[in-house]
Parts: structure tokens; C-alpha cells; sequence
């Protein structure tokens, strides 16, 4: 479905710098390599690339409705699981409200994988993206 | 015969040990999945030694789970035609025995005993020589020599024989 959602109409090429900052959230230090073989997904846990990355990435620096969405539903999820909450929390108890809470403080320890109609594909740190400003409302900016 | 090799498998994590422990839960769940079992092409899985490296974790959809490919070295005990191996005696009947090393089962048929050594029945049946002086029975170790074996995708199982120079009885425990 939406796993190529790269909007780059009007904002343009920016040539992001290429390296993703490394600046883990609090979670897993793992040396990782091994691209995934596995089919259709975007999103890897934790990142940190020496992935096929080298050329400055082309695709927008900003996060679509529809990674989103996925990133939010996928965290809620497992948030609801009981996988170990980034944020501090101040009573909230909705998983879907600490995953927005997590987004906002950029701290879901996600990677966008973009694949690009091409098959090639971009891998982006959800902390790296910006949320719109209209997404920003929803999510309870500041 | 034992192997040091490196294998890989994809590990399911459930997210509830994410965190700073992921690595150590990831071993964990490995070792407790992957030692002990058997593939027909590796043999059995005896201990995991070390963990080459743990790649990039892939998000399952639709269940939150992740999944790492794990790359880990480990001992593989995978028996061989011809092979020599030391084995314990667990059962005889009159069409021969069963006998385990570690764990791998290996029946010996009675055409592939001795032909000096006779079916005693009782409640502890055996092969004795008509002398009397080797005796096989439950709890006997002994040396035999792998003519086949038969490979499943998750068992191997193998056909001994004790009727050469030097295979046979090495220890009786009746004996001691």
C-alpha cells in the first residue's frame, strides 16, 4: 500500500546532510548491519547506517501523513504490548497518546525505510523528519 | 563428528523486551529456540559459543513484533558414515540393540554383531560371547562404527555395526 510515499513536489531536493546525527534515544545500542532481506517493510528498529546511503538522500525531509500514521499506529501497538515507554509520562495511559507524545519529543527508535518506485530505497531516522505543522496541531505541539 | 560453525536465524522479539536489555533478550531467546534442536543439514545445535553480530531489526506488520537476523557461532555434533563413535547401550532385543551417544540414537542389528555373541533373553537381556568374557547389555558402553545413516529435516537417526577390529564392548558396567 502506502510504502512509497515520497511528496517532493514543492520542498524541493534539500540535500539533507547525508549521515543520520547519531543520537540514540535511550534505547539499544546495537552494531548493526545486514540489510533486511525480508519484503515490504519501512520501518526498522534502531538505526545508525552504513546502509546504501552514501549520496546525499533526494526524498522529502518532511514525514507523510502516512508514515505518520504507520509509525503512530506501530508504536501504539506495541507501547500496548509493553515494549518500554521513551518519554516520561505524566499519567497518560493511552497507548496511542504516549506514542504522540513520543513522536513530538522525537524519541520513537524507528528508521523510515523509503522505497523509491526505482526499488532503491532511503532510510530516514523518524527523529530526522519533520512533522508538519498541521500534523503538529493534531499531535498537541507546542 | 563436531563442528564449529556459524549459522543464522531471524529472531522474533515480542516488544516487551525492548529496551536496553534487547541484545541480552535476543541471546537469551536464541539459546533457549536453537540449542538442542537438530537440522538435517547442520546436525545438532550443542551450545551457541558467541554472537557475530545481531543486524538491523525489521518491524513485523501488524503485530509489533521485530525481527533481527542474528548471525551466531556454534558446536554442531553431526554424525558421519564411516564415523567412530563411543556410544551407551540403552536397549537390547533380539534383533540388536540401541545405543545413544549424546544425541544421536544408533541401532546395531544382530547380523552386525559378532557372530560369536549370542541373544541371551531375561530381565536383562544381552549379547554374550559363548565364553562368557564379553558381555552387552543395558548401561554398556561401547565402540562401534557408523555404516548409515538416515537424515530428517528434524531428527537423525544411524545404523552401527560392531563387527570390526577393535569395535565392541570398552567398558561393562556388570563388570566394574
Amino acid at each position: 500500500m502506502a510504502d512509497e510515499d515520497y511528496n517532493d513536489l514543492d520542498m524541493g531536493y534539500e540535500d539533507e546532510p547525508p549521515e543520520p546525527e547519531i543520537e540514540e534515544g535511550a534505547e539499544e545500542d546495537l552494531e548493526n548491519n545486514a540489510n533486511e532481506d525480508a519484503p515490504v517493510e519501512i520501518e526498522g528498529e534502531e538505526r545508525e547506517e552504513q546502509e546504501p546511503v552514501e549520496r546525499p538522500r533526494k526524498t522529502s525531509k518532511y514525514m507523510t501523513k502516512y508514515e505518520r500514521a504507520r509509525i503512530l499506529g506501530t508504536r501504539a501497538l506495541q507501547i500496548s504490548m509493553n515494549a518500554p515507554v521513551m518519554v516520561e509520562l505524566e499519567g497518560e495511559t493511552d497507548p496511542l497518546e504516549i506514542a504522540m507524545k513520543e513522536l513530538r519529543e522525537r524519541k520513537i527508535p524507528f528508521t523510515i525505510r523509503r522505497y523509491l518506485p526505482d526499488g532503491s530505497y532511503e532510510d530516514w531516522g523518524v527523529d530526522e523528519l519533520i512533522v508538519e505543522d498541521s500534523w503538529k496541531r493534531q499531535v498537541g505541539g507546542d | 563428528m563436531f563442528f564449529h560453525i556459524v549459522l543464522e536465524r531471524n529472531m522474533q522479539l515480542h516488544p516487551r523486551h525492548f529496551g536496553r536489555n534487547l541484545r541480552d533478550n535476543i541471546v537469551a531467546k536464541l539459546m533457549k529456540d536453537v540449542e538442542g534442536t537438530c537440522s538435517g543439514r547442520h546436525g545438532f545445535v550443542v551450545a551457541i559459543t558467541g554472537i557475530e553480530n545481531i543486524g538491523k531489526g525489521l518491524i513485523r506488520d501488524g503485530t509489533g513484533f521485530v525481527s533481527f537476523p542474528v548471525k551466531y557461532q556454534c558446536v554442531v555434533f553431526r554424525p558421519f558414515k564411516g564415523e567412530i563413535l563411543e556410544a551407551v547401550v540403552t536397549m537390547v532385543n533380539k534383533m540388536g540393540f540401541f545405543a545413544e551417544a549424546g544425541p544421536v540414537q544408533i541401532f546395531v542389528s544382530n547380523h552386525l554383531i559378532p557372530d560369536d555373541m549370542e541373544f541371551q533373553s531375561g530381565d536383562m537381556p544381552n549379547y554374550t560371547t559363548s565364553d562368557g568374557s564379553v558381555k552387552i547389555q543395558k548401561d554398556s558402553e561401547v565402540r562401534l562404527k557408523i555404516i548409515g545413516t538416515r537424515v530428517d529435516a528434524t531428527e537423525i537417526f544411524c545404523i552401527g555395526t560392531i563387527k570390526d577390529d577393535f569395535l565392541g564392548v570398552i567398558n561393562d558396567p556388570a563388570a566394574a
